[in-house]
């Protein structure tokens, strides 16, 4: 009877710390994070009598926690992959947003440019349409430097949020480290774990998770190992690493990330972080907005170039050959924080065809300069020794070195990147336009011959002689001299003749004494020549070993930008989907479901109204033993 | 599977979030009219989109310049039909001027009345086009291209350009002529040869000629000389001797596919000069015929100076008459080429505007019957959790 009544206890006991976790399930319906706990029942020890083995009623052995640590690290995973990409694609909108109007894009800006010289050479006297065009160069001049400037803003964004990032991570290791502690301490205590402890660490791994891609560890105590980057240890038990933000070596405005362990050196994890926030910052700043500013540059450049050399091969109202139209901000060079000797590098473009997008490290070894794309890796090719007489000369650039560098050193040299900042327009009088080409070819009134001159084009208009008038007489009708000279040249029909940085095309049939000439055209101020080819400039092959057009150049970044925020937010719906169903897969073991526990409260209530039962049987029993002396 | 209570929830949540970011994206379709908002849309339509409109800009900018150009080209029609008719008084002038039966005062009359034509010339050769700039002195159009010199020749200051405009990728059409080649440039002569006869001739002798075979015309400045009253020999530039005879009034005088006939009475040490073409300025043509009308012809040999002065002049004027109206031909098949070409170019526009319509245009019957199934879709996700949610066991317990 006495069994009977331990059995009751027990099993009301055990009823009640059932309850209590049932209630505790209930409560914690919609705390995120928390995992179902539920009793394990086990049978008390039978007690041996004479009959055989009789039980001993029922022990709580644990609480037990609903958890499935493999699905749960599939949720981190997912969770860092949909993260990284909805910063990627959220911020690659916003550029895409940038070049999508077509009335504020890029396009119509080069467009209204080429029309505005085609206005001009309709009718180049007319000092409107000169200063129609003058506005529209300001205008390009001005959408090139609001976009330059947006994706600094972006930039200093980006670089922001990196900061916050790192802080934000090494809060989260320092809580977990933390929590790693107290796990450890409970357990070593109790012999069993704290369930509600393991909830709140792993809600914060999958906070973290959320910022960055993680692995996770556990250890035989309890606690867990978080590992970031390509191995790198972020929390070890119970001390946590700190992740820093620090200068980059090169360009001090650009945040960095370093990893510090205890007392050592800091280690530089900028290329090896992925997932999460941070890694989609990270991948945005090196896949999008770095290229972005580098092609918008590339755009400027190869623009400014081909206007101010075709402006060099025209004549402006005021009769002298046509100054540059646009200036250009100079190309970065950025020295690395840990050079040892005393060189500085200059830069200066060279062939603005040749220029890339790519910013490239020149370093100095032991057997010369060498450049790399700091991109694609690729080493570039480089003539030239590197001093003021002989300058290292590659992919566009012409490079010169001052003071003498250590082994090692090295540069960062950005060709584009800094281009539009500086740029400005640098004619304000409309008659500074090279509407006209320099030179004119005429035939002499007098000739006989049938034939003629074309005007002329300029293939060098650096040359000294350029405006010298030059006469070309035909000695016979297949013979002619320049200038009176005393070479006679032999004629035949559609041949060019190349002096003095022109060449003209003579065509037809000239007879002996027939005289050309090809003078300076100082007076054509009705010539549209230059201004007709510079209308159509923007359309010439001329970037890419002259494959791609500026306009090209625009329309592949363009529909690069749109094939990359696509793609971005085509990702980002998917890992949504895979994180969705990890997430469900967790829920399905550890989620409470409020109809179960509803169930289980009138299970466990029955049950312990039944050993309540057993109790007062028990009870009954024992009075009725005492009524029988009575 | 196990569902929990929260996930319950949370997805249907997340159900109703979608369909509401599906119905804003296809609301914001039907309410802009695009289908293609952003280059990420629809990267490769984007581009496509870029570019056709770029097409577009460039075209409209062609038909703009052919606007330009057109009204140029008509101004520049306008002044040759205008040169025309001053050239067709000269020519009735000149026949009036070529009959002996005038008086010296008739002839002083029509001379005057020259004079002003000529000045009506000048005026049409140095006309300006709507933005000031002169329509015949090719690239330098700030420069009044004719000018009269104070010998009372006009000589000409433009240049031999014609200023081209562009009308397609690669099509340019000249918006003018240089004042070169409409008034200055007229072939000499018949094309081939100009007759002249020396004006201090003493004889009566009076030239014409004409081309007998072009294939065996030489060019050169040759020289028909009386050695007598009636011996003549005819010499190259170089005074080489390229054929002698005896002359015969109106007998024809043949060499090197050319034949000149001379009558009346020339006079021994009289000279012609069959000349190879050259280009002569209509201006001084008719400063050429003024002079010759103003001449007094009371001798033979001054009469024969008038008759010989007339024809080369009357030669002449015919010239000019063919060469502005090859000139104004030209100029119509410029305009008429232009009219063809803005007509394909005005077609292009009109397609390639189809083209971007139907690349970034939304549909809308399409667009409006996805919303409408959007629409039913998040109605039935809405009603449904609001079933579902108000089940539990605890109601009954």
């Amino acid at each position: 009877m006495s069994n009977m009544l331990s059995t009751g206890v027990s099993g009301l006991l055990a009823m009640q710390t059932a309850l209590d976790t049932t209630s505790h399930n209930i409560a914690n319906a919609s705390t995120t994070g928390y995992s179902r706990q539920g009793v394990v029942f086990d049978e008390a020890q039978p007690e041996f009598a004479s009959v055989g083995w009789i039980g001993n009623g029922v022990n709580v052995t644990s609480v037990r926690r609903f958890y499935d640590d493999l699905v749960s690290s599939q949720v981190r995973t997912a969770s860092s992959s949909m993260n990284q990409w909805e910063v990627y694609a959220s911020f690659s909108d916003q550029i895409n947003n940038l070049f999508s109007s077509s009335s504020t894009g890029l396009s119509t800006s080069l467009q209204d440019l080429a029309d505005a010289f085609q206005g001009v050479a309709n009718s180049p006297t007319s000092s409107s349409e000169r200063q129609v065009l003058l506005s529209k160069a300001q205008l390009l001049v001005s959408r090139l430097q609001s976009y330059d400037s947006r994706l600094d803003q972006l930039d200093t964004q980006v670089n922001t949020q990196l900061s916050g990032e790192a802080q934000t991570i090494s809060g989260l290791a320092d809580s977990i480290a933390n929590i790693n502690a107290q796990i450890a301490a409970a357990s070593a205590r109790s012999g069993t774990t704290p369930n509600d402890l393991l909830d709140e660490r792993d809600r914060y791994l999958d906070e973290l998770a959320t910022h960055v891609n993680i692995s996770t560890v556990k250890q035989d105590d309890g606690q867990v190992n978080v590992f970031i980057g390509s191995g790198q240890s972020l929390v070890l038990g119970a001390s946590a690493a700190d992740l820093k933000s620090v200068a980059d070596p090169y360009d001090p405005t650009r945040v960095s990330l370093a990893l510090q362990n205890g007392s050592g050196a800091a280690l530089d994890v900028s290329n090896l972080l992925s997932g999460g926030t941070l890694g989609g910052l990270l991948s945005f700043r090196d896949e999008v907005l770095d290229p972005a500013h580098n092609r918008l540059g590339q755009i400027a450049v190869a623009t400014a170039t081909l206007i101010n050399d075709q402006q060099a091969e025209g004549l402006d109202q005021y009769g002298s050959l046509g100054s540059d139209m646009f200036s250009l901000g100079d190309v970065q060079v950025q020295e690395n924080g840990a050079n040892t000797g005393s060189a500085t590098v200059t830069a200066t473009r060279s062939d603005g065809a040749a220029i890339t997008t790519d910013d490239y490290v020149l370093s100095y070894t032991a057997s010369g300069w060498t450049m790399k794309s700091l991109q694609t890796g690729v080493t570039s090719a480089l003539s030239g020794a590197g001093t003021a007489a002989s300058p290292l000369v590659g992919e566009g650039l012409s490079l010169v070195v001052s003071g003498s560098a250590s082994v090692g050193d090295s540069f960062l040299v950005k060709p584009t990147s800094g281009a539009v900042d500086g740029m400005s327009l640098l004619l304000n009088d409309p008659a500074l336009v090279a509407a006209a080409a320099p030179i004119i070819g005429e035939a002499d009134a007098d000739n006989t011959g049938s034939a003629m001159i074309s005007q002329g084009v300029v293939t060098d208009a650096g040359n000294a002689s350029l405006l010298t008038t030059v006469t070309i007489e035909f000695l016979s009708a297949t013979t002619y001299t320049t200038d009176g000279g005393a070479t006679t040249n032999t004629y035949t029909s559609g041949q060019s003749i190349s002096l003095n940085g022109w060449s003209v095309t003579l065509t037809g049939q000239p007879a002996t004494g027939d005289v050309f000439t090809v003078s300076s055209n100082s007076s054509g101020s009705g010539d549209n020549r230059n201004a007709l080819l510079m209308a159509n400039l923007l359309d010439q092959d001329y970037l890419n070993g002259g494959t791609t057009s500026v306009n090209d150049a625009l329309g592949n970044w363009v529909a690069d930008l749109g094939v990359k925020s696509n793609s971005a937010n085509a990702n980002y719906e998917a890992q949504s989907a895979v994180y969705d169903d990890a997430s469900s897969a967790l829920q399905s073991v550890s989620g409470v479901n409020l109809d179960e526990e509803a169930a289980n409260l009138v299970r466990y209530q029955q049950a312990y109204a039944a050993m309540a039962k057993v109790i007062s049987t028990s009870n009954e029993l024992f009075n009725t033993l005492l009524d029988a002396f009575n | 599977m196990r569902i929990s209570t929260s996930m319950m929830h949370q997805n249907s949540v997340n159900l109703m979030l979608k369909r509401q970011a599906e119905m804003a994206k296809t609301q914001e379709e039907v309410a802009s009219g695009l289908r293609v908002q952003k280059p990420s849309d629809d990267p490769a339509a984007a581009v496509l989109i870029q570019r056709l409109q770029q097409q577009q800009a460039a075209a409209n900018q062609y038909d703009e310049n052919i606007g330009a150009v057109t009204s140029r080209l008509e101004m520049d029609e306008q002044a040759m039909a205008d040169a025309e008719s001053v050239l067709q008084r000269v020519i009735e002038l000149g026949i009036q001027a070529n009959s002996s039966a005038l008086s010296v005062s008739d002839k002083q009359s029509i001379a005057t009345e020259l004079d002003s034509l000529r000045q009506q010339l000048l005026d049409v050769a140095n006309r300006k086009d709507a933005n000031g700039e002169y329509l015949f002195s090719g690239y330098a159009s700030n420069v009044q291209p004719f000018v009269r010199q104070s010998g009372g020749a006009v000589s000409y200051a433009g240049d031999q350009a014609a200023r081209n405009v562009q009308i397609g990728a690669t099509q340019y059409v000249a918006d003018g002529d240089s004042g070169q080649s409409v008034f200055m440039a007229v072939p000499e002569g018949n094309g081939l040869f100009a007759l002249q006869a020396n004006n201090t001739n003493t004889g009566a002798g009076v030239i014409s000629g004409a081309v007998s075979d072009s294939a065996a015309w030489v060019p050169d400045d040759y020289t028909l000389s009386f050695t007598s009253a009636t011996a003549w020999e005819v010499r190259d530039s170089g005074g080489t001797l390229v054929t002698s005879g005896t002359y015969e009034d109106g007998v024809a005088i043949e060499f090197n596919g050319v034949s000149v006939t001379v009558t009346g009475a020339p006079a021994a040490g009289d000279q012609f000069v069959v000349a190879q073409s050259r280009t002569e300025s209509i201006f001084d043509t008719l400063d050429a015929m003024i002079a010759a009308v103003r001449s007094v012809s009371s001798t033979d040999a001054q009469a024969a100076a008038f008759q010989n002065d007339l024809s080369a002049v009357m030669t002449q004027l015919d010239q000019a008459e063919t060469h502005i109206l090859n000139v104004r031909a030209g100029i119509g098949a410029r305009v008429s080429m232009l009219e063809s070409v803005s007509a394909s170019l005005d077609s292009d526009i009109t397609q390639t505007e189809t083209r971007i319509s139907e690349l970034r245009d939304a549909d809308y019957t399409e667009s409006v019957s996805k919303l409408s199934q959007q629409y039913i879709g998040l109605q039935a996700a809405q009603q449904s959790y609001s079933k579902i949610s108000q089940l539990s066991l605890f109601n009954y317990l």
